[in-house]
């Protein structure tokens, strides 16, 4: 049983993030995508990686169209790779 | 639209806009609300009628300054490029937040000129000269 966690909030903005690192499991994967792509700046995203290790991914171009450029920790995905990941995990959680 | 009493505190060292208007505060980020197209919108309507406005960028509203963003990637207008005529409808105060850019980890490199970054004593000193404002923010 793991969970797909699908980050679409700014974590400077709202509690959302900080919401899904208290629920987030060992093997869960983390997608950020929309607004969640600014929260590879954001002190919280070490605290993940020490949670998930290399389960995190971010949606490419949502992150392109923000200037943001990833840690190399952080996985590059496009959307069709989100549709497969939400079938490699048994739940979704959207946090918007 | 709130007004708020005008606000005698001593001048800052940069160049800040002293006289009244109105100033419009932007906090949220620029593509997943229409908070950023809207304050634009405001922004150049007030302009176009030569009223005096000054623009406030914080939060993640500093976002929507950020240089080499590429909208066509969400297939969404890009607003942000209308910035550029900020110059031709006389709005000449752009200040963003110095705290909040540290915050995110960005470095002050804009798709306009002129942006001017305050720290945040400057930043509410500049807000505190200003006798209107309008806030983009909830």
């Amino acid at each position: 049983m793991s969970t797909l966690h699908l980050v679409r909030q700014s974590a400077f903005a709202t509690n959302d993030f900080a919401q899904c690192l208290n629920v987030v499991n060992q093997n869960d994967a983390i997608v950020l995508m929309d607004d969640g792509c600014y929260n590879v700046n954001h002190t919280l995203i070490n605290n993940l990686l020490k949670q998930v290790g290399d389960n995190i991914n971010l949606v490419a171009s949502h992150a392109k169209a923000r200037a943001i450029e990833a840690n190399k920790m952080i996985k590059l995905i496009e959307m069709a790779d989100v549709v497969t990941l939400t079938f490699i995990h048994s739940k979704v959680i959207t946090w918007q | 639209m709130h007004s708020q009493a005008q606000n005698t505190l001593p001048n800052t060292s940069k160049k800040v806009n002293n006289e009244a208007g109105l100033a419009i505060i932007n906090s949220k980020a620029p593509y997943s609300s229409h908070y950023g197209k809207d304050a634009l919108d405001v922004a150049l309507i007030f302009g176009s009628y030569e009223q005096k406005v000054s623009l406030f960028f914080q939060g993640d509203g500093v976002h929507q300054l950020i240089a080499k963003q590429d909208t066509s990637l969400l297939s969404i207008k890009d607003y942000l490029k209308t910035f550029a005529a900020f110059e031709f409808y006389d709005i000449e105060h752009v200040y963003a937040c110095q705290q909040s850019l540290l915050t995110r980890k960005l470095e002050p490199s804009f798709h306009i000129t002129d942006v001017q970054v305050l720290s945040t004593t400057e930043f509410s000193a500049a807000l505190n000269h200003i006798n209107m404002y309008c806030g983009f923010k909830t």
